[in-house]
């Protein structure tokens, strides 16, 4: 993705996404959403963003991929995003670029409406590559790794939309991470799955942490403790407190945190 | 440390009847204590008695004050202060539970005693019992109110305690080199002093449980308290 001069060597750096005294607007600058926000999140390990509705941080999520760009009226009003020692928005970086090193999974599971294979195997054809035996490779692999290749081995072929609310998330998954990106969005991935199926999803972030960094939005505090290795807390476009997961929901240091997490406000 | 009730008034009104339960059970579990000394001091096997019936009481509140605890965590999932509570409170109760076996162990040697003609050695009982007794009160009033410092004075204030135990066994023992008789009146005596030392260990549990729910440090096995 980064092929720059001003790159970092991530190896010295234990973080893989800095963002440094972010702001961001959805109305050219008129008012902020997201209020001079700082954080790292680690490479290899789940950071999850919580907070009450409206608190900004799907929109943060959204910075990280830039997704936001395609709402024509927002703007990053002040500070930046760094991932690997890259300023995702300077202007020598291609936004369709950088989501093929980030990409995303939503709350809504979103197949395309094609075969299971042609779902996982679609991002890794525009990139390039033809060979068939290439693509039932990683194919399989993504599927494997999504914990998905059992359930649906004998029937590639078969239409994704046949696929369960929880297999359809997982096949989201596989199709992310046939590409191997570097990052893995996660925009509440759970809330629209029953508890099995969203139980099965968080087996598999715990999984995927070997080989991705994760940022992930979640509502649930039971989820964030269960699954993140770190927690950012959010209110009204602000960070509250950032740390150690464990610390966060055993020991906050803000009483803002611990009133939220505890069901005092929210 | 917290800001208002929870949204949930159901869990307000869990966690605050737990805790009322808790307290509750201290008071039960001291009042045996208090009353099986007041046994062994005035000579009354009714008290004596009533302590041993009464600990059925403490009992079932344990197992009640656990099934509660269960319950609000499945139930509300608490976090942070809130989980601190629900452990701690339950592991409290465990304790408060023994410290009530203590006082039947206490009224049932108090018993044979009162058989027996009364030994002026009983009176080596009744620093240890006060020590004891005040530290459990402190100790309960730590764990109600929240308040860590006087958890901490719970804790200073058990080598103290130890003295007293170890100086009425010393004399205790002399007294075995006596008359054959009086032998298993003392070693009642020895007896109790050990579980009113014990009361106070229990007693610094309790503190130690309310530091840690107060501060989430855990300060038992040599722990302590970040600056």
């Amino acid at each position: 993705m980064v092929n720059s001069s001003t790159s970092q060597d991530s190896h010295t750096d234990p973080a893989l996404i800095h963002i440094n005294d972010l702001g961001f607007s959805y109305n050219q600058g008129k008012t902020e959403t997201i209020k001079g926000v700082s954080l790292n999140c680690p490479e290899k390990q789940v950071t999850a963003f919580i907070g009450p509705s409206g608190c900004g941080k799907s929109t943060l999520l959204r910075c990280i991929n830039r997704m936001n760009d395609l709402v024509e009226t927002s703007k990053i009003t002040r500070g930046s995003i760094s991932i690997m020692g890259q300023d995702i928005n300077a202007p020598d970086v291609d936004a369709i670029e950088l989501r093929k090193q980030v990409g995303m999974v939503f709350q809504k599971y979103n197949p395309f409406p094609k075969s299971i294979y042609e779902n996982v195997a679609y991002g890794l054809r525009i990139q390039g590559i033809k060979n068939k035996s290439s693509l039932d490779e990683a194919v399989e692999r993504a599927l494997k790794g999504a914990a998905l290749w059992d359930e649906v081995k004998d029937r590639l072929k078969e239409s994704a939309l046949g696929l369960s609310g929880g297999q359809q998330q997982r096949l989201c998954i596989a199709r992310t991470t046939a590409v191997r990106p570097k990052v893995i969005l996660m925009d509440e991935p759970c809330s629209a799955l029953d508890p099995i199926a969203t139980a099965k999803v968080e087996e598999l972030i715990t999984d995927l942490r070997r080989d991705f960094t994760i940022v992930i939005v979640t509502h649930s505090m039971q989820q964030a403790s269960r699954i993140s290795d770190n927690t950012a807390f959010f209110y009204l476009g602000e960070l509250v407190e950032y740390g150690a997961t464990d610390k966060i929901f055993s020991n906050p240091s803000v009483q803002q945190t611990e009133d939220y997490i505890s069901g005092r406000f929210g | 440390m917290q800001t208002g009730g929870h949204i949930l008034n159901d869990f307000n009104l869990a966690l605050k009847s737990f805790k009322e339960k808790t307290v509750n059970i201290g008071c039960l579990a001291q009042q045996n204590l208090e009353s099986s000394l007041q046994g062994l001091f005035d000579r009354n096997t009714e008290l004596c008695n009533k302590v041993i019936a009464d600990d059925e009481d403490v009992d079932q509140l344990e197992i009640s004050i656990d099934e509660d605890g269960v319950m609000i965590m499945s139930k509300y999932r608490p976090f942070a202060s809130d989980l601190r509570v629900v452990v701690a409170s339950m592991k409290i109760t465990n304790i408060i539970e023994r410290i009530s076996d203590h006082a039947v162990s206490i009224a049932k040697r108090s018993r044979k005693l009162i058989r027996t003609p009364e030994l002026p050695e009983v009176s080596l009982i009744e620093p240890i019992f006060r020590h004891a007794n005040n530290m459990l009160t402190n100790a309960l009033t730590a764990y109600a109110d929240g308040n860590q410092e006087l958890a901490m004075e719970v804790i200073a204030a058990d080598p103290e305690l130890n003295k007293l135990h170890k100086k009425a066994t010393k004399q205790l023992t002399k007294c075995l080199e006596g008359e054959a008789e009086a032998h298993k009146a003392y070693l009642h005596l020895v007896f109790i002093s050990r579980w009113l030392e014990r009361v106070g260990d229990l007693a610094v549990n309790i503190a130690e449980d309310v530091v840690y729910m107060e501060t989430a440090t855990d300060i038992r096995h040599g722990g302590e308290l970040p600056e």
